[in-house]
């Protein structure tokens, strides 16, 4: 015995259609609901209305061979499908998907039925629905902005809802959609999934007394209810690809919801839709007003009540002129903007993001099925022979084989996934060597953060990917930056490399912070010197470098200028950190230039703090850029009797950190400072002396002792000046095999 | 041709206007000339219910205009902000000549501007000879707009002192001015409202008080979005300048122009043209007008001490005044700017040249 099928078209992600479904639903009230998704994932459906599934979240579909080909079918609390589900689950109803099964969008590229359009689609994953045509997609969206609406929310709520002759709405945009569809038919893809819902339909039309639902995109809602010959419908089936899929549930975010973070059938705010789907109708520009107030006074502005309800007023009167019966989305942003902020679009524009975007993200019951992540991982380990122990292990890895590069990017992922699996040895950098030593340790607890993970992707590769990027997006200085490109460099990471070299670029031409932009280079520079032993993109890096140099080398007189103690020895030691990443990469002189030219206005710059200054000067004569003679005359100057005694002190400080080994060996330099001691005075001398004694208090017994031989000429400390023994050769031999007997031999007594 | 210099845009467009009066049938709110979606068309141009072509008075987003427009027609004050030279002037006089039919109840508001100039003075040979009474009493713009209920207009709002400036509260928000003298008062007639205009960028010479901006909807003005727009506008006002300073305009006007604008909106908006390189923005405004009083300011220097050659030495001096308004801040960001991206720019060498020995 046939049954009454309904067909309910709905606007995917539609808070108002959500509504009207739900209410359809309940008067109807169906025995089995169908829903426009993939077949071969209707087990999973039951889990949806599961009270520990908190949406967002998605359906997971991937390829069981190859989880790098997924689908993500996201849901969010308004979806009408998540509603569907919902009601179907408390009302004792069946429910399941009717679509094309996952398999056929799964399956190789190769695949005989995928042309060129597939083909791109096939490529960008978490595409819920693969209409190319954005009229096909949301249809609804397009003739709300035919109608000149920015947000189709609204245009649903003024057009199809306060329509003046209140009519059956799935009937009105049945119709609506027949129109739209009229001379186009359907082909390929689109055919083929209209075809196997029509059959579905059929299936469970066949099964049951009580009524059928069907929830599906609008665009398909004329065809579903076309008759069509069942055989017509299976010719269109022929072929279909077999591919083993598994599906899963993953969290999901509501900024992912959002169509700006490249989610094709996204809506443009899901903070709206949330406001939307959860207030009164009578009550949606009031509250939403309230909530702009409330974030503008969360972030410490000023905003009355009055001012509230001036912005209403003139909401509704921008309505009024713009001929519709209630504000919707943009006359609300227009009058928060005029009333609340001031017209200050900015000010709008630093709450929008929240406001608008919201920061939900999902939950999954427990009992879902494996996670792909680690399905991956397993077959990673087995792709890198590297089998996961409970133990300490040490291993060795040799970067400029192929199989040592795999393994160290899979480490360096699961590192940046916070999956602490291996360890590696040496803290800090792989500084100039192809070999990194790891300590691997698996702890089961992994397996969970390993699942955590899956929002940022079903690989892990993409999940790592993901995650540096949302990290990107968080950091918020330059060092942290170049920190995090380093990371995404060394677990090859090329998209997430690029973003945060562009983020990078953009950071830095806003900031104006000499000691953060400093700060940067040195990580910068260790990538494009040590990052040989992986690919790298080194002439926009170089580029980004230089530039960076240059921007901080611009910006240093003035940052050096009336520093406390503190900041002085903090900028001193970013200044010594860069100097050595500019010593450090291939620059041609004109690049350098800015960097020397910035030490030198230092040196001579009469109100940098003298501890900066004189650990420029410093530089300089490392750097061949400063004569030993015009270096004595400058330390002459800058510690002359005219200088107060508390800036000449900094200057010697700031030039003589760490420059007792230096005093031993250069005999210019040791030359240039016993010139100027000699001309001082006894008094002058004592009024120094504690200075010199810090300058040099870091020098060990041996190096005081090395210093003064050298100063009192009593051993020649060059080596230069020995002479080699006429037959150093010919003793060598005998000398080298007594020396060896002595190092290896055991003590006496064991 | 009249001898007056500039007429009022109700007597320059006074035939657009009896247009769109002719086929307005739409709801007008108690006391304006047109109903808002007329003046919408009469700013924006478009045509008339006749067919009569309305020319653009302003050239930007719609939206703001309507926001405007929608905040005039609550009763609630409008003001309007933004840099100098974003046609906030410009707005105001024909939003009261659509709105009242006369833009001419006007103060121009500065430094001086005492409360008598905002409610009402006295006449004082009437004072002494009859005693304070209605004869005696002088009315300010303000207090005829009151009565005859039309728009008032405030030039600078912000450029008055702040306690002049809140004399202006009771008569937002009681539509209503007391006159303690006389003890009575004047009420606003349906169609009294106030448009203000403010410069958002140098912080005029005092801040609004925060009683006074609640009671104003405000609408940003911004600068010029599309580069050929602008340039257009700035060649067409150089060339306008020059010659009723009588200068000659040398033929390379336009190319420098191009140059000149393309600086100001890198620099500006904060991002090379191209949008490969992002670049910090000075703290002075670089508008429109400031640009225009660049190119002004080569030409005089061209004329006058370089045999009517306009090259990049007589404009430079001129960029850098308007460019570096903060001798520390403002220079660095230059200097960053041209050896980050002009120094790479063969057609800008001689800029690049001059700028770098000026800085």
């Amino acid at each position: 015995m046939a049954s009454a099928v309904h067909i309910l078209g709905i606007r995917h992600h539609g808070p108002g259609s959500a509504r009207r479904l739900v209410e359809a639903l309940d008067e109807l009230s169906p025995t089995i609901v169908l829903i426009e998704g993939p077949t071969d994932a209707s087990d999973l459906l039951p889990m949806l209305a599961d009270p520990a599934m908190v949406p967002p979240v998605a359906l997971l579909t991937y390829a069981a061979d190859d989880p790098a080909r997924a689908i993500f079918w996201p849901f969010a609390t308004y979806s009408p499908e998540y509603q569907a589900a919902c009601w179907a689950m408390r009302n004792g109803a069946t429910v399941r998907f009717i679509d094309l099964p996952a398999a056929w969008r799964l399956a190789p590229p190769e695949a005989p039925e995928s042309d060129s359009k597939e083909g791109a689609e096939q490529s960008a994953e978490e595409r819920p629905s693969q209409e190319a045509n954005p009229l096909e997609r949301d249809p609804i969206g397009a003739l709300a902005q035919a109608a000149g609406y920015e947000d189709s929310e609204s245009w649903w709520r003024d057009v199809i809802e306060e329509n003046p002759a209140p009519g059956p709405v799935f009937a009105a945009i049945a119709d609506a959609m027949s129109a739209l569809r009229e001379g186009a038919v359907a082909e390929g893809r689109e055919a083929a999934r209209e075809a196997h819902m029509r059959l579905e339909i059929a299936k469970a039309v066949k099964e049951t007394d009580g009524g059928v639902a069907v929830v599906c995109g609008a665009w398909h809602a004329p065809a579903l209810s076309q008759k069509v010959s069942a055989a017509a419908d299976k010719a269109l089936l022929k072929g279909a690809p077999k591919q083993k899929i598994a599906a899963t549930w993953a969290p999901w975010t509501s900024p992912r919801l959002a169509f700006a973070s490249g989610y094709g059938a996204g809506v443009a705010a899901p903070g709206w839709c949330v406001h939307i789907w959860t207030t009164a109708r009578a009550q949606i520009a009031t509250r939403w007003l309230t909530r702009i107030a409330a974030s503008l006074r969360g972030d410490g502005h000023m905003v009355s009540t009055a001012s509230l309800i001036e912005a209403e007023r003139l909401a509704m009167t921008l309505a009024a002129m713009r001929g519709r019966p209630s504000p919707g989305f943009e006359e609300l942003r227009e009058a928060a903007i005029a009333c609340l902020c001031f017209g200050d679009a900015l000010l709008w524009s630093t709450i929008s993001a929240r406001l608008l975007i919201g920061a939900e993200v999902g939950a999954i019951p427990h009992n879902v099925p494996l996670a792909p992540l680690l399905e991956d991982l397993q077959r990673e380990q087995k792709r890198t022979r590297l089998k996961p122990e409970a133990l300490d292990r040490e291993l060795a890895i040799d970067l400029r084989s192929e199989s040592g590069l795999d393994r160290s990017t899979l480490l360096h992922r699961l590192t940046l996934l916070g999956v602490a699996w291996g360890k590696l040895a040496e803290t800090g950098r792989t500084r100039g060597t192809f070999r990194e030593r790891w300590v691997l340790r698996w702890e089961p607890e992994f397996a969970v953060q390993l699942v955590e993970n899956l929002v940022y992707g079903p690989t892990i590769a993409q999940a790592a990917a993901g995650r540096v990027g949302a990290k990107l997006d968080q950091a918020s200085d330059l060092k942290q930056l170049a920190d995090l490109v380093h990371a995404a460099l060394v677990a090859q990471l090329p998209a997430a490399t690029e973003r945060g070299i562009a983020l990078i670029e953009k950071r830095a031409a806003q900031t104006s912070d000499c000691a953060e932009l400093l700060a940067a280079a040195p990580p910068l520079a260790a990538i494009l010197r040590y990052g040989q032993a992986r690919e790298t993109d080194s002439a926009q890096l170089n580029g980004l470098l230089t530039r960076l140099l240059i921007q901080g080398a611009l910006a240093l007189p003035y940052a050096a200028r009336g520093l406390d103690q503190d900041a002085a020895k903090t900028l001193c030691a970013i200044i010594r950190a860069a100097d050595g990443a500019v010593a450090l990469i291939d620059l041609s002189e004109v690049e350098r230039a800015p960097w020397r030219e910035a030490l030198e206005t230092l040196v001579h710059d009469g109100q940098a703090t003298p501890l900066v200054a004189g650990a420029a000067a410093r530089l300089l004569y490392e750097a061949g850029a400063l004569a030993p003679d015009a270096a004595a005359i400058l330390l002459g100057r800058a510690l002359s009797p005219g200088r107060a005694v508390i800036d000449a002190a900094g200057f010697f400080e700031g030039f003589f950190e760490g420059a007792g080994e230096q005093l031993i060996h250069d005999a210019a330099l040791r030359e240039a400072v016993d010139c100027w001691m000699q001309t001082l005075d006894g008094d002058q001398f004592v009024e120094y002396l504690p200075l010199f004694r810090r300058s040099l208090s870091n020098l060990d017994r041996m190096q005081r002792k090395r210093l003064l031989d050298a100063l009192l000429g009593r051993v020649e400390t060059s080596l230069a000046r020995r002479a080699l023994l006429p037959d150093a050769a010919a003793i060598w031999p005998a000398h080298f095999a007594r020396l060896s007997q002595i190092l290896t031999a055991r003590p006496a007594d064991e | 041709m009249s001898d007056t210099l500039r007429l009022p845009a109700e007597q320059t467009f006074a035939s657009e206007l009896e247009a769109l009066r002719g086929g307005d049938d739409e709801n007008k709110p108690q006391g304006w000339a047109l109903s808002p979606r007329a003046t919408v068309t009469y700013l924006m141009g478009g045509k008339a219910k006749n067919g009569a072509p309305i020319s653009a008075k302003y050239v930007g987003d719609k939206r703001l205009i309507e926001t405007a427009i929608a905040t005039l027609a609550t009763d609630r004050a409008l003001l309007l902000l933004g840099v100098p030279g974003t046609a906030k002037s410009w707005v105001s006089e024909h939003l009261a000549a659509a709105i009242s039919g006369d833009s001419t109840m006007i103060v121009q508001c500065t430094a001086g501007t005492d409360e008598n100039q905002i409610r009402y003075g006295w006449n004082y040979a009437q004072l002494l000879a009859h005693g304070p009474s209605r004869q005696a009493l002088v009315p300010t713009p303000l207090f005829r707009a009151m009565e005859a209920g039309k728009l008032c207009r405030l030039e600078e709002l912000t450029r008055m002192g702040s306690d002049v400036q809140d004399t202006l509260i009771t008569v937002l928000s009681e539509k209503m001015m007391p006159i303690a003298e006389l003890n009575s008062a004047v009420y606003a007639v349906r169609g009294f409202n106030v448009i203000a205009t403010a410069n958002n960028r140098d912080k005029g010479v005092n801040e609004l008080s925060s009683a006074l901006k609640r009671r104003f909807n405000v609408v940003v003005l911004p600068l010029p979005s599309d580069m050929d727009e602008e340039i257009a506008i700035v060649t067409k006002r150089v060339g306008e300048m020059a010659l009723s300073l009588d200068l000659p305009a040398p033929k390379n006007v336009a190319e420098e122009v191009a140059r000149v604008v393309a600086i100001f909106r890198e620099l500006r908006g904060g991002a090379t043209l191209d949008g490969k390189t992002t670049l910090k923005t000075p703290s002075g405004s670089l508008s429109t007008a400031e640009a225009i009083a660049v190119m002004v300011g080569g030409l005089s220097q061209a004329a006058f001490f370089n045999n009517g050659k306009l090259s990049a030495e007589g404009i430079a001096p001129n960029m850098i005044g308007a460019i570096v308004k903060d001798p520390v801040q403002d220079k660095a960001v230059l200097e960053e700017y041209l050896e980050a991206v002009l120094k790479k720019r063969a057609d800008y060498a001689e800029y690049y040249r001059m700028l770098v020995d000026l800085v």
